[in-house]
């Protein structure tokens, strides 16, 4: 690409007016930037099918100009960019900054061959097909843009991607799985994290919190989804494995085998690190695997999560606490991740709480159960003190073991509880009984408790937020029970690692960025630094530990973690659905037992046909949905999700406005129907069923594929009519219609054209001459409005309207199909770049000419022109020659300026 | 300047020959479907990749496409291409495209055939696609065999002239005229009246913007005087033009003598003539039946309240499409019924208690207008409809002029009206240029205006090399657009003059000296004037032939030469050959379409 920073003109806009004005100041020796804000030069003309009234092919006239255009050595054109502002004056020149939108394909490598278009698991409606068939997220705009490159549409990142703390990349995977490619999206969740049973299953499942689909009928089953991406791979005969890297020669301890841990180590051995890890308990896989009951999480699915990572040959010593950091670094280690997550159980440090036997911590509890040592509490009293997720697990394990009565005792009222509402709902639906609101004063008993005393209380947290309950002392119960099990809370081991934590402070320190502790050569991640926090959580931690671990041991300056796109707005997600069908969410009602007495999984698994359907909801919120399959494709590793927006500053001479008009959005006319009738489309839509590269290679009725029998056309459909603000003329879709007219007739010789109009604006060289053809030709033309239009139950359209001719009366006929001839608007853009006000705009907000008379082009900021449509409605003759004007006077103001009067 | 004579080519005396290998790369185009919905596109490729001198053959989806022309280029990088054939549309259309994509890539343009198979294949047969099929196929064996025997031509620079003759000082020549001298370059603007300003010196009040018609024609006047590089010639007219592309000999009559002069391009920009009607056509010749520009001439000499002969106006009728739309002048004259609307708007500014009825067909009071018509409505000027075979009568009695027409919007209700005035809405018709038609060879069309080469392509070049077109001598338009294409032709001309040099095309006939016998049939054949017969000694030192002693021979000026090849087959010894269509090559055109047909 040309880099120079100076240019003569900058032309904005690259419609059929832009390519023009280009062109012919190239021609003259001027260089001239052309900005387009499309992919594609050439504006609206290269997307109609013929042009009136000579009947050539649109193509035809545009591709010379496109490439006249690209290819002149003057001429240098950024597509995807906008013009956000211009300053300065036509006697010192005009300083423009320009914002280049990434295209996330390296155009210099894109060979233009489409794969990632073919690779590509999104599909949205394709703009240049007027929205009548979809394209992908990954693509190249039309057969006949310039550049011939591909794209991929990145407006934001999804909310559900961009809430999950892993860095799953959770739009991807469901994508994924609504394409059929389950090992692909096993794949992806992998390249962030080894967990995927696990969390599949355990997950808290942010991404659904975040799901746009959430505030229609409800979000998508996205864990469910991963568990069935799991469940799919794991349960192929020969898994494929991730393979593992030649070794690197560095070599990592981890300590801990926990979510940041294993994924941690996950992430390094697939880049070539020699990792080993450091496990305490006698099983790998951290609290998954020691705390989270069975009936959540069978402890095969974590073992299975566990093994991806032994595959890639990280070895895994079970068993051994380590205490002696220096002591690794002697083995060998180039360096060491802590990832000790939180084992130490918070104590209430009330009477009888040290004393009694049968007051324990509920961590324990549970992982005795999970290494396979269940106490039996047939006919016991089971009292959970605390009111978290680890509460709720304790007390629905207790109910399984045969406990008579579990009873949770909590602070907080049950609306406050930190465990999840739905969490609270299962455990009571399991005949856990709920003490909400009480703190506890103490444990009674004799050498075992027998019961737990209870204080009202009155507030959990202090005015600022911060936990600190207050009680009332004189409300007091007592609760009778054989355990207690305390699960108010844990922490990290920090006693274990001194030089990593300060005195008093609850976890290990580490940088919040990097990771990196006191110790340059140790990191710390995950529960141990945040305390207690979700399994994405974590598995975020270590992914970020593994990056400036990888960075620290290739002397990089730790920095560069993930850097998504800003979410995309939620409110325009829905704005661009036109419609969408109300899709039932997948039923996720747990069929639950009022005594439970084992600890079988309890969420079923989604069949495959479940699964496919849940993707069908998707909205496809950030369009790409970051599903990697283009980059694997691509031949010419031209992908790079990595681009951002630049920012380039040029000096210009001489400006050209060519930012064209906006079509009128037909369903602000809702007695038409468009938008929801679906055999009601424009006149634009028409053009893309006539095109050579149609959608449907024929014209047909959107709506089931007929052929239509009955065409009408309804002219004026947001021109002349100020009903919705437009009193003007839009001047072409006359001629555009009778052009139509002539191909349907040709397209489909039985087809009846009627054209519903005010007045036949054919004004123009040959113009009168093409209406009186299409009128020889068979269309017919009925003069009145046309007043509504209602849809039958085979999807035919009745118009009421007016038949002047025909007396006057009220009328109304039965069409197949319907085409609005939409007119044109003026184009909001056209005076962004300028400062308030500068561009002036005529009363109808076009451009202004101020001396049209005279100098047609000319603008309110002299040096700065404008040509077609950007000042009015105008043809495509109209517009090139409106842009002659502008060149004319442009090059004008340049000649004064290189030979100054 | 002369021709190099042509190298004896190898084979082409001798048809028994075989010719030289090629490299032609050959592709042909689906056009989207224009093409491939009825010519089997693959199947005209496969049967043309067996010739051995066609190294590629391929079909693309848009030849002319982007991507298409990259990999055109790459190819004839890649196979060293040294011929190339498009089968596709028209070369109208993109001839100049295919060689410079050739010229791109580093192979001669002229080494490029276009074949059409579009116009004359799949929209001529579409009842037939076997039959386009095998015509498509023959038409690009043609091209093949035409190509099999092309050679790298050079164009000739010609050094332009930086200097342009405007002719018609109406607003569209004199806003050009000082659009080229702001440009730098020199102008000369002609009038053949004794004053500069056409039509709208003589307007009032204009639309949109409401200035005076006069008004505008001072500014513009003022703004040509303050510029040297303009000469204003008045009462002259063009009457001879010769030369070449970018430096043609122009002679101006004037009152005083003549003048000759050089000139890089011209721009006619001529005007129209206001349509006359009959006399008794809707009643013209019937005191109070004005046309418009006899009724907006009214408004502007006088001031108050509207009279005509004595009489004060209080009711008009207008009436449209006078002299457009009709079978003498079908076509729409555009500029019309947003001039009458206006003017009734400028009556009702004379006095809002006038009455004013609109007979019209339909109204095109196109883009912004719009805005005029609803105006004219709020202040009272009521609208009728007739249909088109049903145009209103005029006729006079005592009380006045009577009106009578059925009106549409009525349900087809008989309406008189008495009227005061009728003012018929005349239309624009062609000027009356003969001499500058014959001296300029302007193609004129069906309508009497002058043709554009292409609405969208070339708006305001004419097929006449250097001669552009703006204004309503090309077909009605208002102010603002008669001004905005004379800009438009200011454009087109300084893209060509900046340059400072003008490539001609190489494709002239060039005559084989050694052959030439001097008869002279030739000269008489040239339609430009530019073969003449020279003394054969003198031929020689150019051509390096040897001279036949006394003989004279044919010498063509390649900058005069325009390629008809008029003169070729009329040589009696086949001395002449056109570059780029030599005899060989139509010969082996003709034998490639042949293949396969028995006999």
């Amino acid at each position: 690409m040309d880099t120079s920073t100076t240019y003569d003109a900058l032309v904005i806009g690259s419609g059929i007016g832009g390519m023009e004005a280009a062109i012919k100041l190239g021609d003259m020796g001027h260089s001239v930037l052309v900005v387009e804000k499309e992919p594609s030069i050439g504006g609206k003309m290269i997307l109609l099918s013929k042009v009136f009234p000579t009947l050539d092919c649109a193509s035809c006239i545009s591709t010379p100009k496109m490439a006249a255009t690209a290819h002149h050595p003057n001429v240098t054109v950024l597509t995807q960019s906008v013009v956000e502002s211009v300053r300065g004056d036509a006697e010192r020149g005009f300083q423009v900054t320009v914002r280049r939108s990434a295209r996330y394909v390296d155009e210099s490598l894109c060979t233009g061959c489409r794969l990632c278009e073919a690779a590509c698991t999104v599909a949205v409606p394709d703009q240049f097909n007027g929205e009548m068939v979809s394209r992908r997220a990954a693509y190249i705009p039309f057969p006949q843009a310039i550049p011939q490159k591909a794209l991929v549409e990145r407006p934001g990142t999804s909310p559900c991607t961009f809430g999950c703390p892993a860095g799953i990349k959770a739009h991807g995977y469901v994508s994924l799985v609504r394409s059929g490619k389950y090992e692909e999206a096993f794949g992806l969740v992998a390249e962030t994290t080894p967990l995927v049973g696990t969390l599949g299953r355990a997950c808290y499942a942010p991404c659904e919190t975040e799901c746009t689909r959430g505030s229609l009928e409800g979000p998508v089953a996205i864990r469910r989804l991963k568990r069935f991406i799991a469940d799919t791979h794991y349960a192929l005969p020969e898994p494929p494995r991730t393979e593992a890297p030649a070794p690197n020669g560095k070599r990592v301890a981890v300590v801990g085998s926990g979510p940041a841990g294993l994924t941690a180590a996950w992430q390094l051995a697939r880049q070539g690190y020699g990792v080993r890890i450091f496990e305490a308990a006698p099983a790998p896989g951290g609290a998954p695997r020691l705390s989270i009951p069975a009936y959540r999480l069978p402890a095969e699915v974590v073992e299975r999560d566990v093994a991806n990572v032994t595959d890639l040959g990280v070895e895994i010593v079970t068993g051994k606490r380590v205490d002696d950091l220096e002591e690794l670094r002697r083995q060998g280690f180039d360096t060491v991740l802590v990832a000790t997550g939180t084992p130490r159980p918070a104590r209430l440090r009330v009477p009888g709480e040290e004393e009694l036997g049968g007051v324990r911590a509920a961590l324990d509890f549970l992982r005795d159960i999970r290494l396979g040592q269940p106490p039996d509490l047939s006919g016991k009293v089971v009292a959970v003190i605390g009111g978290g997720n680890v509460a709720i697990d304790t007390a629905r394990s207790a109910r399984r073991l045969g406990a008579a009565a579990v009873h949770m005792v909590c602070l907080e009222r049950r609306g406050g509880m930190p465990a999840y509402a739905w969490e609270v709902g299962e455990a009571l639906d399991e005949g856990v009984e709920l003490h909400d609101g009480w703190g506890i004063a103490g444990f009674r008993g004799g050498a075992a408790v027998e019961a737990v005393e209870l204080k009202r209380c009155t507030a959990v947290f202090d005015e600022k937020g911060r936990f600190a309950p207050t009680y009332d002392e004189t409300t007091r119960d007592d609760l009778r029970c054989d355990l207690a099990l305390v699960a108010i809370g844990m922490g990290a081991d920090t006693a274990a690692f001194p030089l990593l934590s300060s005195a008093g402070a609850r976890g290990l320190q580490a940088d919040p960025i990097t990771l990196q502790t006191a110790l340059p050569w140790v990191f710390a991640a995950g529960d141990a630094v945040t305390g207690p926090k979700t399994i994405a959580e974590a598995v975020g931690h270590g992914r970020r530990a593994a990056h400036m671990i990888d960075r620290w041991l290739r002397d990089l300056p730790l920095a560069g973690f993930d850097a998504p796109l800003p979410v995309v707005d939620k409110a325009e997600v829905l704005a661009r659905q036109r419609s969408h069908s109300l899709r039932e969410p997948l039923d996720g009602t747990l069929r639950l037992v009022a005594s439970p007495t084992d600890f079988a999984e309890l969420e079923p698994a989604l069949t495959e046909s479940e699964a496919r359907q849940a993707t069908g909801r998707c909205l496809d919120c950030g369009v790409c949905s970051e599903c990697h399959q283009c980059l694997a494709a691509c031949p010419a590793d031209a992908i790079d999700l990595g681009m951002r927006p630049q920012q380039l500053e040029v000096e210009v001479s001489a400006v050209v406005v060519s930012t064209g008009y906006r079509l009128f959005p037909a369903d602000l006319k809702p007695q038409y129907g468009w938008g929801r009738f679906k055999n009601v489309i424009t006149g634009t839509q028409m053009e893309r069923l006539l095109a050579p590269t149609r959608p449907y290679n024929t014209v047909l009725r959107p709506g089931d594929g007929r052929v239509p029998e009955r065409v009408a056309y309804v002219m004026c459909t947001g021109s002349r009519d100020q009903t919705v603000g437009n009193p003007l003329c839009s001047k072409f879709c006359c001629m555009y219609s009778l052009k139509q007219n002539q191909l349907i007739m040709g397209a489909l010789p039985l087809a009846d054209v009627t054209v519903h109009y005010i007045d036949i604006r054919a004004a123009g060289k040959g113009y009168d001459e093409f209406f009186e053809q299409a009128r020889a030709m068979g269309t017919s033309f009925v003069k009145g409005r046309v007043a509504g239009i209602r849809e039958t139950a085979d999807g035919n359209l009745i118009l009421r309207y007016e038949d002047i001719d025909g007396g006057g009366v009220i009328a109304e006929a039965e069409y197949d199909l319907v085409v609005l001839a939409v007119g044109v608007q003026p184009n909001p853009e056209a005076a962004h770049p300028f400062a308030d006000g500068a561009l002036t705009l005529d009363e109808h907000g076009y451009v202004a000419e101020v001396d049209e008379d005279l100098n047609p082009g000319a603008t309110s900021i002299p040096g700065v022109f404008v040509a077609g449509a950007a000042s009015g409605a105008r043809d495509i003759p109209e517009s090139i020659l409106h842009s002659g004007a502008a060149v004319a006077q442009a090059a004008a103001q340049l000649e004064r300026r290189r030979v100054p009067v | 300047m002369t021709a190099a004579p042509l190298p004896p080519q190898e084979g082409a005396s001798d048809p028994g020959a075989t010719p030289s290998k090629r490299r032609i790369g050959v592709y042909v185009c689906h056009c989207g479907g224009n093409i491939s919905d009825y010519v089997d596109v693959e199947q005209v490729v496969a049967a043309v990749k067996a010739d051995a001198d066609v190294v590629v053959a391929r079909d693309a989806m848009f030849t002319c496409s982007d991507a298409t022309q990259q990999e055109i280029a790459q190819d004839i990088a890649e196979h060293q291409l040294d011929g190339m054939v498009v089968a596709s549309c028209s070369p109208k259309l993109h001839t100049l495209t295919f060689r410079s994509v050739a010229r791109r890539a580093g192979l001669n343009p002229y080494e490029y055939t276009q074949v059409n198979i579009r116009e004359q294949c799949s929209w001529t047969h579409t009842d037939d696609h076997d039959g386009a099929t095998r015509k498509a196929l023959r038409l690009v064996r043609a091209g093949v065999a035409r190509t099999r025997l092309t050679e790298p031509l050079e164009p000739t620079a010609v050094e332009t002239v930086p200097r342009v003759l405007v002719i018609g000082g109406g607003v569209a020549g004199m806003r050009a005229a000082v659009g080229l001298a702001d440009l730098g370059l020199e102008v000369v603007l002609v009038e053949r009246a004794p004053r500069l300003g056409g039509w709208v010196a003589r307007l009032g009040t204009t639309y949109p913007h409401g200035a005076d018609g006069g008004a505008l024609v001072l500014r513009l006047d003022r703004e040509i005087r303050r510029r040297e590089a303009i000469t204003v010639l008045t009462g002259a007219e063009l009457v001879a033009k010769s030369g070449t592309y970018g430096d043609y000999q122009v002679t101006i009559h004037t009152e005083a003598e003549p003048i000759t002069f050089s000139v890089g391009q011209i721009i006619v920009t001529t005007g129209f003539d206001s349509y006359e009607p009959a006399a008794g056509e809707f009643g013209y010749g019937i005191s109070g039946v004005l046309t418009l520009p006899e009724f907006t001439s009214l408004l502007k000499e006088s001031d108050g309240p509207i009279t005509h002969e004595g009489r004060p106006v209080r009711t008009i009728a207008y009436i449209y499409c006078v002299g457009s739309r009709s079978e003498e002048h079908p076509y729409c004259s555009r500029f019309c019924c947003s001039a009458a609307v206006h003017s009734a708007l400028l009556a009702a500014d004379r006095g809002e208690e006038i009455r004013q009825y609109h007979l019209y067909r339909d109204l095109r009071t196109y883009g912004k207008n719009e805005a005029i018509l609803t105006e004219s409505r709020r202040r009272g000027s009521l609208y009728l409809k007739f249909a088109d075979d049903q145009p209103p009568s005029v006729s006079h009695d005592g009380d006045g002029l009577r009106v009578t027409v059925r009106d549409q919007l009525t349900a087809g209700e008989e309406v008189t009206i008495t009227a005061d005035l009728v003012v018929l809405v005349t239309g624009m018709v062609a000027g009356k240029n003969p001499k500058l038609i014959g001296t300029l060879k302007l193609p004129v069309g069906r309508d009497g205006f002058f043709n554009e080469i292409h609405p969208k392509l070339r708006p305001v070049e004419t097929v006449v090399d250097g001669v552009l077109i703006a204004g309503t001598c090309q077909a009605p338009k208002t102010v603002a657009e008669s001004v905005a294409s004379g800009l438009a032709a200011v454009t087109q001309a300084a893209a060509v003059l900046k340059r400072g040099v003008a490539e001609l095309d190489p494709q002239v006939a060039v005559v084989n000296a050694s052959a030439c016998t001097g008869c002279g049939v030739c000269v008489d054949a040239c339609p430009f004037g530019a073969i003449t017969l020279v003394a054969a000694e003198g031929a020689s030192a150019e051509t390096g032939t040897a001279p036949v002693a006394g003989a004279r021979t044919a010498v063509i000026d390649v900058a005069g030469c325009k390629g008809c090849g008029g003169c070729a087959p009329v040589c009696t010894v086949d001395a002449i050959d056109l570059r780029g269509y030599t005899n060989a090559q139509v010969r082996a055109m003709i034998d490639g379409l042949l293949v396969g047909v028995a006999g």
